[in-house]
Order: structure tokens, then C-alpha cells, then sequence
């Protein structure tokens, strides 16, 4: 095993000895899960035409590498497109941890020969791999020993890395793309928040659109404007036609007029209705957190009626904590738990089984009473209706969490367990 | 593009992305900055003025590079640094810009600690107390909440100008002297524009505003808007600095009053120019100092987080990101006791500091230079040949300048060493 830091700028000896050169970069190519080394790059090279096949490779050491072959059979060829320099494009970059799920700096890369070929086995990103670089390795961990506080190895195996930045290889796409999907998009919101403007775009374009927007609506305001901003406009209205129309059109409402009104433009006509309807309540009131899509029923549906309509729509879970009656004006007039639907007789119609009592907003309560008023009557979800009492929409409990969260603990920790398939 | 007349739109958008250039140029007459400028004012009176002139192009144009690369890349500076130039080149800029950036810190301790004891508040009160409230309302507070109080801040500059207009000073002859460079050779002039120099552009704003860029998640679009933000700030920062050189020339200069520190100057104004002038030469001084012990250290520490990929920002808990808060939490209290140590003089801390900002600046410059001429990097961004020459003068200068500081320091050093053992000119 051997770290690059330790190969880079020794001499390349041929068989008989006679010494090539300097190392300037080592050349490697994704083949299944390894990137295996796959060619030598000599200082001097500017155009890399003169890589030195790995086959030719004999042994790689802190000594320098010396090749299998004498200097007068080898053959040396130009660096091929499916390539990547290992230092160019790896040393000092971020690359993302799939497993511990955070950015981190490369500061070396080891290297171990398996079934006879060399290949990238882990990225050094400890304190010692930077000690390494500047040739304090030895006299720091010896004195730290001493001390009786040895200093780790903090080493990442490569199948665990995800490298973003720098042009985009064939290499760099397949197994960025394979990794991220193995990141909950919270966390990967998180991750994307530390990367550099194009990693970030790279992850964007590496997600499906519905995984995207996930990824997007974690994020913070400044980092999905700027993503948002660099997308094409297409792409940007596909991903957010897959988002909650609220979460949607916050994020809308954060973006500058223009670059607002392309997008809109682009969105489904459907979709961008919705959205164009919430942005027009201000952010800070009630009206301004609700989602648009709830379930409202006729007065007179049958409990029958109901249990058919909603196996047919199958709406998404926090639409379903409360069903809300609505009469013929689209006023809100009463609310029922799928308990006392499911437990009533077929027949009963709705004006029946529903609750009149019902607590609800005014579209232009403050976002605040929004909160107070799910806490203090300990409800999922609560109604908001307009000046006629139409209903408009639904405040639910996690759009509450968001508010209170932002409020009251701007600090969490950015990680929490997760049970992860390998 | 600011001569165009903006439409509402446009103006709206700026509002929106200014911020990083405004609060950066501020910073930058932080308590180091006044005190010398308020000693380039009592000495020389207004014989400096047209250096502020150069010092405004130059600084424009460096701050412009990094409002660009940041819209561009959408990474900081040391990340730039680390990922094109390696680790030894990013170990030593990162150690010279910590060492540099603590210095400007107790710097600007130093300067809350003489504004307040001007309102007769002792050291001994004022300045763990400071401390602690910045310590918390950088840690505590949000990252807009913090900007808009740092933004307000900046309006308290108009003190300077209000006590220059109270010391009434011939305009006419203050602007002939801005336009006409006069040059002399004495060491002490020298030194007093290489300390201009050295305080106006200093290390930590290319890296912080180029971080402040990246989190405002500011882009290509953006950056017609970052630029104008750019330009703002480093004009408002030079007018002040315009008006406290005024300030002092006007009044200490014209009595042959010589100061050491902002403090003097403050209380020097008094009997010249009314105990208002003095009040709010002081109360600028404190604002300013306050507004660099919040920014410089929390700065120094996301840079080299950054350099080094280790986790950091105000997002993060405690346990998350050690190193980052340790750097912060180290600079303000360490910047804070040394103030706090009795008989202890800040000369030589302040000489180490303007030195070492003029090492660091031209290798900072440099890398600048290649960076923004990277055509991989910046695309249709790189730089124009115009912006080359002026920085490749500013580096020249700031590097010829570093130079000739050190050199006198140590000629000045060497006398004073030899004059007490009675070796020195009778």
C-alpha cells in the first residue's frame, strides 16, 4: 500500500534500472466497482502524450515506481478520454462521504495492488494525510505517540466517495450516480448546501425530478435560489412541478421577478395556477404556509360514497388527517375522522357523521396563530378559509414544525441515525 | 452600469444581492484603519489625501475579482487556493492570514477598549463584556439578523464626517492637495503611506467577501448587481476614511498636535473642534472596532475550515464542527486578555501585523491573478488586461511597500536598542 503523496515527483526506472523520470500524475479508469490505475504521467508532459501503460508497472513504492519492462519495449500512448489524473482531479477537491454523509477535502490517496493491478483504494481525509503532504507525518504522529495520543488514520474507502467537482467524466457520472441514491435527501440537501456551485449542479442533474425537488426543499433559501438560478428553466419547472405547491411557491417567492416568471411560465398550466394563487398571500400569514390540495367532500356523500372516492384518489397521507365537509358554495361546514368513517353505518350521509364544531383559520391569521392554534387544540392539520368561509386550503403540522424550528432552534445537529442499506 | 438610471426592478435586485461588498469595505475601517488614518491626518495634514485615490482603484479592482470568482465558482477563496495551488501553498497563506487576522483583532480590541475609556469606562468592564455580547451575537443570532445590524452599522461611519465638517476645513485647499501627489522622502512619510496602503487593502476581505458572496448563493446573473455592491462599498469606505484624515488635518496637524492611537485623536478634538466632535469621533471608533471583532475571527475561522475541509458554519452544533468554533471562540478571547494585560505595549503587535499584511496580500494577489485568468475556472469571466496591470502595480507596490516597513522597523528597532546602552548619536 502506498499514498500518492508519497509517489508523486520520484523517479520512474525502467528493468535495467536506467531512471525515466519524475512522476507528475497517476493515471486511473473506472472498471466495475475499482478505479484501477491505469497509465503513468511524467513531469514534462504538458500535452500527456507520452502516458506509460500500468502493465508496464513492476512495483510502486515511497522509493519511486520502477517498470517491469526495459525503457527500449515500451510503448507509451496518449491519455484516453475514459481517463482521470488522479491529482488533477481528486487531490485537494471535495468529495462527498457517503457513509459518514458529509463534504470533505481529499488531502491524499491511497493506493494497494489487489489481483495483480493497482487501484484506488481509499481517500486519506485526516489531519495525517495533510501532515504527509508537507512532510511532517513522521516527526508529529512520533511526538503525539510519545504524548500517548497516537494520531488516526481517517481514510474513506473509495466505494464510500463521491467526487463531484471538476469536469464531468464517464467515470464521475456512473458512480456519483449510483452513491447519491444511497443518501436520504434530507441529508443530501445538507451535503449539497457545502458543495461549490457546479458539484452542486452535478448532483441536480445525477437526481430524478421528484428526488430533486426533495432534495431542493431542505435546502436553504440562498442555495436553491442559486441552484435554481443555474439550472436550465426547463429542468428547474420539472423539479418544481414535483414539489408541494406550497413548498413550491416559497421557494418562488424567494427567487428574483424575472428569473420567477420564466419558471412559472415553463410549469404545467395546472400546477402553475396553484402556485400562482398562493404566491399572491404574503408569506407570514396562515394563507401563506397552507397547502391547496386537502380532501373536501359534498355534505351529502354517503360514508360509502367517501371510502370509494378517497380508494380511488389516494391522497397522500397528511392530506387524510381530516376529511372536511363543504356545501354547495364551497363553504366549510363540518370535519370528520376516518375513525367515525369507518366505524359508521354505509348509508349515513356525511351531514350526519361530521363534527360542526370546527376550528379553523382566517386566511390572513398570522402564521404564528397557525402554530399556536395546531399546539393549544392538538390538531394534524387545521382548515383555512376566506372572508365567505370557502375553505382555501390546510395548514398541516409539519409546515408548523418548519416555522417553529426556524424560530426557535436554528441549530440541530445535521445528522441523525439511519438505518442504511449497504 | 451605474450610470444608467436604474428602473425599479433593477434597484429592488440590487437591494436584494448587496451586502458582502458594503459590509466587507466598512469593515475595513476597522480601529486599525482609523487610528491610521487619523495619524496620517495629525502628521502630514492633507498631504496624503491623493494616496487614497490609488488606493481606491486598487482596491476596486481587487475586490472585484473576488465578487466575480465567487458569483462564478460559487466557492470561497482558500477553497480555491487549496484545490488549484495544494496544501503547502494553502498552509502557509492560511497561517499568515490567521496570524495577520488576530492581530487586526486585538487591533480592534484595543480600539473599544480607548473609545470607551473616553466615556470613562475602564478596560477592565468594557472589554470582557464586549467580548462576550459579540461572542454571542455571532453565535446566537441568524446570519440575516447579524447582516442587517452590521449593514445598519455602517451608517454610524456618518460620525466622521459630521466631526470633519465641525473642524471646518478649507475645502479648496483639501482638494488641491488630493489632486496633486507630493512625495518626500523621509522614512516617516513613508511609512505613513505604506500603513495606508497596508490598512486599506488588507488579506481578510478577499476572503471574506468572497465567502459572503458564495452563501448569499449569488450567480452569474447576480453579478452585474455584486459588482455595483462592490463598487458602493469601497467608495463609501474611502470617502470616510477621506473625511476622518480631514478631521484630524484640519485640527490636530494644524496645532502641531502628534498622536499615537484613534483615541488620542479622539480626545485631541476636543478643545480644537467641541466635545461633540470628540464624542463622535469616538462612538465611530467603537462602532467600527465592535463591527470587526464580530466579522474578522468569524471569518478566519470559516476560511480555514474551508482551506481544510473541515466542517464548519453557524448551522452546525458545537460537537460538529469543533475546530470551527474553536478558532472563533479562541481569537476573541485570546484577542480580549491581551488588551486586558497591564503595561503591555500594542506598537509591536500592530508593526507585525502591517508587515506580515504585506507579505501575505501580494502572494494572495497572485493567486488571484492566475485564478481569475484561469479560462477553465471563470469561463467568459477571466479577467481584462486592464484589471492585470492594475493588479499586477498593486502587487509591486503592496510588496515594495511590505519591504521597505520592515526595513525601517528594524533600522528603528536597532536604535532603540542602541541608544539606551549610550552607543547611540549624542
Amino acid at each position: 500500500m502506498v499514498f500518492i503523496s508519497q509517489v508523486v515527483g520520484k523517479l520512474v526506472s525502467d528493468a535495467t534500472g536506467a531512471v525515466i523520470g519524475p512522476v507528475a500524475d497517476l493515471a486511473a479508469k473506472q472498471e466495475d466497482q475499482a478505479l484501477r490505475l491505469s497509465g503513468i504521467l511524467l513531469r514534462g508532459d504538458q500535452l500527456r502524450v507520452g502516458i506509460i501503460p500500468a502493465e508496464a508497472v513492476g512495483e510502486i513504492s515511497p522509493i519511486g515506481i520502477s517498470l517491469s519492462v526495459p525503457r527500449t519495449s515500451l510503448t507509451t500512448r496518449p491519455l484516453q478520454p475514459d481517463e482521470v489524473l488522479l491529482v488533477e482531479e481528486l487531490l485537494d477537491k471535495q468529495v462527498v462521504d457517503i457513509d459518514g454523509l458529509k463534504v470533505v477535502k481529499v488531502n491524499d490517496l491511497q493506493l494497494a495492488r489487489a489481483n495483480g493491478t493497482w487501484q484506488l483504494v481509499a481517500v486519506d481525509v485526516g489531519l495525517r494525510g495533510l501532515l504527509r503532504r508537507l512532510g511532517l507525518e513522521a516527526p508529529v504522529t512520533a511526538i503525539l505517540e510519545r504524548l500517548g495520543r497516537p494520531l488516526q488514520e481517517w481514510l474513506i474507502p473509495w466505494q464510500m466517495v463521491a467526487a463531484l467537482s471538476g469536469p464531468p467524466t464517464a467515470l464521475k457520472l456512473r458512480v456519483s450516480r449510483e452513491n447519491l441514491r444511497k443518501i436520504h435527501p434530507a441529508d443530501l440537501a445538507e451535503i449539497v448546501e457545502d458543495l461549490g456551485r457546479e458539484a452542486q449542479l452535478e448532483v441536480m442533474a445525477n437526481l430524478d425530478d421528484a428526488v430533486a425537488a426533495d432534495v431542493l426543499e431542505e435546502t436553504e433559501p440562498e442555495v436553491r435560489a442559486s441552484i435554481l438560478k443555474s439550472l436550465s428553466p426547463d429542468r428547474a419547472a420539472d423539479i418544481l412541478e414535483e414539489m408541494a405547491p406550497d413548498e413550491a411557491a416559497d421557494l418562488i417567492a424567494t427567487l428574483p421577478e424575472e428569473t420567477a416568471a420564466t419558471l412559472i411560465a415553463q410549469m404545467d398550466q395546472e400546477k402553475a395556477a396553484t402556485v400562482r394563487k398562493l404566491l399572491q398571500y404574503p408569506e407570514d400569514t396562515a394563507a401563506g404556509k397552507m397547502t391547496p390540495e386537502y380532501i373536501a367532500l359534498p355534505e351529502w356523500f354517503t360514508a360509502e360514497d367517501t371510502i370509494r372516492y378517497l380508494r380511488e384518489h389516494a391522497p397522500p397521507a397528511e392530506y387524510l388527517y381530516y376529511l372536511y365537509v363543504t356545501d354547495a358554495e364551497g363553504r366549510l361546514v363540518g370535519v370528520l375522522s376516518l375513525r367515525t368513517l369507518i366505524t359508521a353505518n354505509p348509508e349515513t350521509p356525511l351531514r350526519n357523521l361530521m363534527d360542526t364544531e370546527v376550528i379553523y383559520l382566517r386566511d390572513t391569521d398570522s402564521a404564528d396563530a397557525a402554530a399556536g392554534a395546531l399546539a393549544k387544540y392538538d390538531l394534524l392539520a387545521i382548515p383555512v378559509v376566506d372572508a365567505e368561509g370557502k375553505l382555501l386550503g390546510i395548514v398541516t403540522i409539519d409546515d408548523v414544525m418548519e416555522i417553529l424550528l426556524e424560530k426557535y432552534l436554528p441549530r440541530l445537529p445535521a445528522r441523525f441515525h439511519r438505518i442504511r442499506r449497504r | 452600469m451605474l450610470r444608467k438610471i436604474w428602473s425599479r426592478r433593477k434597484i429592488l435586485a440590487f437591494l436584494a444581492v448587496m451586502g458582502p461588498g458594503i459590509i466587507t469595505a466598512n469593515v475595513d475601517n476597522d480601529a486599525n484603519g482609523i487610528a491610521i488614518y487619523s495619524i496620517a491626518g495629525a502628521s502630514f495634514g492633507y498631504k496624503l489625501l491623493w494616496v487614497l485615490l490609488l488606493t481606491t482603484v486598487a482596491l476596486i479592482v481587487v475586490q472585484e475579482m473576488t465578487a466575480r470568482m465567487g458569483t462564478v465558482t460559487g466557492k470561497g477563496l482558500s477553497d480555491l487556493i487549496r484545490e488549484q495551488f495544494g496544501v503547502r501553498a494553502t498552509v502557509f497563506a492560511m497561517s499568515t492570514l490567521l496570524i495577520t487576522n488576530w492581530a487586526n483583532t486585538v487591533g480592534d480590541f484595543a480600539g473599544i477598549a480607548g473609545s470607551l475609556e473616553i466615556f470613562g469606562v475602564s478596560r477592565y468592564l468594557s472589554i470582557p463584556i464586549a467580548a462576550v455580547l459579540i461572542w454571542l451575537l455571532v453565535l446566537r443570532g441568524r446570519y440575516h439578523q447579524v447582516e442587517r445590524a452590521f449593514l445598519l452599522a455602517s451608517l454610524m461611519y456618518i460620525t466622521y464626517i459630521i466631526s470633519a465638517i465641525l473642524a471646518k476645513p478649507p475645502w479648496k485647499h483639501v482638494f488641491q492637495e488630493m489632486l496633486t501627489p507630493t512625495f518626500e522622502t523621509n522614512p516617516a512619510y513613508l511609512t505613513m503611506i505604506i500603513a495606508v496602503i497596508g490598512t486599506t487593502i488588507a488579506p481578510w476581505m478577499q476572503f471574506y467577501q468572497q465567502s459572503s458572496v458564495v452563501d448569499k448563493g449569488l450567480t452569474t446573473r447576480d453579478y452585474p448587481y455584486a459588482r455595483a455592491d462592490t463598487i458602493l462599498g469601497v467608495l463609501t469606505t474611502q470617502v470616510v476614511a477621506f473625511f476622518i484624515i480631514v478631521a484630524c488635518a484640519a485640527t490636530l496637524f494644524v496645532e502641531g498636535i502628534s498622536i499615537q492611537t484613534a483615541e488620542d485623536a479622539a480626545k485631541a478634538l476636543a478643545p480644537l473642534a467641541g466635545r461633540y466632535a470628540s464624542w463622535l469621533f469616538a462612538i465611530g471608533l467603537l462602532n467600527a472596532a465592535l463591527f470587526s471583532v464580530a466579522i474578522i475571527p468569524l471569518s478566519t475561522a470559516y476560511s480555514l475550515c474551508e482551506a481544510f475541509g473541515w466542517e464548519a458554519g453557524l448551522d452546525r452544533t458545537f460537537k460538529e464542527a469543533p475546530v470551527f468554533y474553536g478558532l472563533y471562540t479562541g481569537m476573541v478571547a485570546t484577542g480580549a486578555v491581551v488588551i486586558l494585560i497591564p503595561g503591555l505595549s500594542l506598537i509591536p503587535v500592530m508593526v507585525l501585523s502591517q508587515a506580515l499584511n504585506g507579505i501575505l496580500l501580494p502572494v494572495i494577489l497572485v493567486y488571484m491573478l492566475r485564478l481569475t485568468n484561469n479560462r477553465r475556472l471563470m469561463g467568459n469571466y477571466t479577467n481584462s488586461p486592464l484589471f492585470n496591470l492594475i493588479t499586477m502595480v498593486t502587487v509591486f507596490m503592496v510588496g515594495l511597500s511590505a519591504l521597505l516597513l520592515v526595513g525601517i522597523s528594524l533600522v528603528g528597532m536597532v536604535k532603540a536598542a542602541v541608544v539606551p546602552i549610550g552607543l547611540g548619536n549624542r
